[in-house]
């Protein structure tokens, strides 16, 4: 086999670095840091407002508002400051203001270097260390120790209090309901190899209620790896996720990615010819990739570009080239 | 390149003229060397001569050629705002097949504070503000306040690109000094109720599509090849992230030939997050998979996620599926196209038709974009329309064409579809006169006749119908040109526009049955 044969297999990143993560802000949301800024890991980096209303002020004099600024209103009592709003735009003589009574903070899941702020739109930091790129991540960023779990499904009775503060890696797929319980647990996050719609769905929605209820919502998030059926993790992610196993990680949503601070965790390339059958009846399994052999017939009359691939039984399958891949 | 799909194609002079010596279709995420490498050595394989003739040597030689390369470009999002409902409709219909992918609200449907919680979106690349020219009374009075938001808006992100289109372009002033801003504030004129392209679609496209774009380049193919041919040329396009259609037509009496061009992201083979509009969509084109909404989800999410796995067996029906969904959503989005005369022929480009044996494609083609007349369908299985588009020079952009135009197509047959038969009995007869030979056929409405008219073939038609029935013009006897093609010639009997039943099982049994026509040649 030639190394070009295998890079005729589509290519995954095992590892990215460096990572910028965005954080969106909304109308009315205070950005407590600045282009620049070094954060650390649990340093409030936003302030969102639960409740954003427009409000009309005339402005101070003196003031000269902008749209984007801060907008300071009167002190009631005492010496403190009052309460900001977000200045939005000048109509009729009068400033539209962006104003809350109750806001949450945000944590940032990491340690890096502010990059870049632009009120209303977003926050996006650089972090120190490296991500495991999913597919999507549901739910806000969060952090935990790193905790290994169940192989195949994880069920709702399997999660147990003592995983409190960690992030569960639960294999192949797991449902709403174990979702659900986890996060009442006080889990941090979960990372999945897939999630179907239907879960997907369920727990969207149960997200949903617990933020109208006003209650604080404790960080959490579920990063899914693969798609959207049922599969194992993958060898290479597995070996890096049993390695970070019992460390600090953090989980961001945009992108989806699992982040992890271990500059001296030496992360071997995966060999050149080890591809993953992502798909079709082998799905889930790995092998050696021997060659590259052409067109070939499969079932349903398709015909698809094809490679040999051998798998650790000792057997050899020809799989078609879109249905592996490799990491790199 | 596309989002899901790389294609490599070599081009070389055989015989004193442009040739297409092969193509290969991979999934995106191959190294692109890997793929031209492995092309040229194919090539080898095949034809050692001229090979050696054309300097493609083994090994990685044919990375040393000249290339052309084209790239399909994800859709960027554009906010659609007006001060009313009536307003925001045509503005969001010109957008849609225009290139973005669009968030909407007007005045009369969305506070100031979510309006401008969308427009600040990190996602929002480009601002559309319209009204009417003059504004109509229900959008003057809230254009001001409107205004107002929007000026705010382009101050906090300059980065933005507004458009300010038809009564809006009197607000200029209220944006400052525009010289100075990052993205542009571009004046453009009032989108059109009911007519969805116009010169606002043109100015939408400009700015959505990059110079070396795929889509943009599709175009220019298009026109070329409806000169060299000296046809009326449909293009329709699936694909990753959007779909595309472009009519062109050869210039007349020494004219312009004329370019419509429309884009649309809606119209991508799998959606980034597939609502219940979407995947009841693509069950009502599916034998396999009507039944279960939430496994067709998870399938059209993982087609999303990997374009290329699972292509075979239901997988295969799947894609076709969503790409059938794709075509009625392009569909939708052009209805201008419904309203012109036919095209003489359509040609199919995308990644989603790579895997799908011809009569398939053709099959699905006619299944949507359906309507009375005579049509040819071909395929560019090579995926060089575009790049040849891309060659900025004209004339040596036909050359080329010229020199291709047998290589690049794949006939896929000719479909005739006569409207406004009576079901129940025989419509009426078909001979089919081909090189001395002829066949007849009884025509009984309601499933697909096909006639084994090999690619290549030339034969004439004759239609003689019981009633009078809409083909082009109305009438019983028609007498109609045809050529061949991987499916033959079609005699589609079936409604204009096609019903289905709505029950999931009968439905899948005539989509069945009409499948096996074209692939067994069993009649229907």
């Amino acid at each position: 086999m030639t190394t070009l044969d295998a890079g005729l297999v589509p290519a995954r990143r095992l590892v990215v670095s460096p990572v910028d993560a965005r954080f969106a802000l909304v109308p009315g949301d205070r950005a407590l840091v600045s282009p620049g800024d070094s954060v650390v890991v649990g340093a409030p980096i936003i302030e969102r407002l639960r409740d954003a209303r427009l409000d009309e002020f005339e402005a101070p004099d003196g003031v000269d508002p902008i749209p984007g600024g801060r907008w300071q209103l009167p002190v009631k009592r005492g010496d403190a400051a009052g309460p900001t709003g977000e200045t939005m735009f000048f109509w009729q003589d009068r400033w539209r203001v962006t104003l809350g009574d109750v806001a949450d903070a945000i944590e940032s899941p990491f340690a890096g270097i502010v990059r870049e702020v632009q009120s209303g739109t977003g926050i996006t930091i650089r972090a120190a260390g490296r991500g495991i790129p999913g597919v999507v991540a549901l739910g806000g960023p969060t952090r935990g120790r790193l905790q290994t779990g169940a192989e195949g499904e994880l069920r709702s009775g399997g999660i147990d209090v003592g995983s409190a503060g960690t992030i569960l890696i639960v294999g192949s797929r797991v449902d709403a309901e174990t979702l659900t319980r986890a996060r009442a647990m006080g889990i941090s996050g979960v990372v999945v190899a897939g999630l179907s719609s239907k879960e997907r769905r369920d727990f969207i929605a149960s997200e949903a209620r617990q933020r109208a209820a006003l209650h604080r919502l404790p960080p959490f998030a579920v990063l899914v790896l693969d798609g959207a059926i049922r599969r194992p993790l993958a060898g290479a992610v597995q070996a890096v996720l049993a390695a970070l196993a019992g460390h600090e990680v953090a989980i961001v949503t945009d992108p989806p990615m699992l982040v992890f601070d271990r500059p001296n965790l030496v992360i071997p390339d995966p060999p050149h010819d080890l591809v993953r059958i992502r798909s079709g009846t082998l799905s889930g399994r790995e092998g050696r990739f021997v060659k590259a052999v052409g067109p070939r017939r499969f079932a349903g009359g398709v015909q698809l570009e094809a490679g040999l691939v051998h798998l650790p039984d000792g057997t050899m399958a020809a799989v078609p080239l879109g249905d592996l891949e490799r990491f790199v | 390149m596309g989002a899901a799909t790389t294609v490599a194609a070599l081009v070389g002079r055989a015989g004193g003229r442009w040739r297409l010596i092969g193509a290969l279709s991979m999934p995106a995420g191959a190294d692109l060397e890997a793929v031209i490498t492995a092309l040229g050595d194919r090539a080898i394989d095949a034809d050692p001569r001229l090979a050696a003739a054309l300097d493609v040597h083994r090994g990685e030689a044919a990375r040393d050629l000249p290339r052309l390369e084209v790239v399909s470009h994800a859709p960027r999002r554009l906010a659609v705002v007006a001060a009313s409902d009536r307003a925001v409709d045509p503005l969001v219909a010109t957008a849609t097949r225009s290139g973005w992918r669009t968030v909407s609200g007007s005045g009369d449907s969305m506070d100031p504070l979510a309006m401008s919680t969308m427009l600040l979106d990190a996602t929002v690349t480009g601002i559309l503000v319209g009204a009417g020219d003059p504004p109509a009374a229900d959008e003057r009075r809230r254009l001001g306040e409107m205004t107002a938001l929007i000026a705010a808006i382009a101050e906090r992100r300059p980065e933005l690109t507004i458009i300010l289109a038809g009564g809006m372009a009197e607000h200029l002033g209220a944006f400052g000094d525009v010289g100075r801003r990052k993205g542009e504030v571009m004046l453009g004129p009032a989108a059109t109720v009911d007519v969805p392209g116009g010169p606002l679609a043109d100015l939408l496209i400009e700015l959505a599509l990059p110079h070396d774009d795929a889509r943009r380049a599709l175009g220019t193919g298009a026109v070329a090849l409806a000169e060299v041919l000296d046809r009326r040329v449909d293009v329709v396009e699936i694909g990753f992230d959007g779909g595309a259609r472009a009519s062109a037509a050869p210039g007349v009496g020494g004219g312009s030939p004329t370019l419509d061009l429309a884009v649309v992201p809606d119209a991508a083979l799998a959606p980034p997050d597939p609502d219940d509009t979407v995947v009841d969509r693509v069950s009502i084109w599916s034998s396999t998979w009507g039944a279960d909404r939430h496994r067709l989800r998870d399938r059209l999410r993982e087609l999303r996620i990997a374009p290329w796995s699972d292509a075979i067996s239901d997988g295969a029906t799947l894609r076709m599926a969503a790409a059938r969904a794709a075509l009625g959503r392009l569909a939708e989005w052009t209805p201008e196209w419904n309203d012109r005369v036919g095209p003489d022929l359509v040609v199919a480009t995308g990644g989603v038709w790579a895997v799908a044996p011809a009569p398939s494609i053709a099959l699905a083609l006619e299944d949507v974009l359906r309507r009375p007349g005579a049509c040819q369908f071909a395929l560019d299985h090579a995926r060089i329309l575009a790049p040849l588009g891309s060659i900025p020079d004209a004339d040596e952009r036909r050359a080329m064409m010229t020199d291709l135009v047998d290589d690049l197509l794949a006939p896929l047959g000719t479909f005739v579809t006569p409207a406004g038969m009576r079901p129940g009995r025989s419509a009426g007869s078909l001979v089919v006169r081909s090189g001395g030979g002829e066949s007849h056929l009884d025509l009984m409405p309601g499933g697909l006749a096909l006639v084994d008219l090999p690619p290549g073939t030339a034969a004439v038609a004759e239609f003689q119908f019981r009633d009078r029935v809409k083909l082009g013009g109305r009438g019983k006897h028609f007498a109609i040109d045809v050529t061949g093609g991987l499916a033959g010639l079609v005699v589609d009997l079936r409604d204009v526009p096609l019903r289905l039943p709505d029950r999931a099982d009968l439905r899948g049994e005539l989509l069945d049955a009409w499948q096996s026509v074209l692939v067994s040649g069993r009649d229907t």
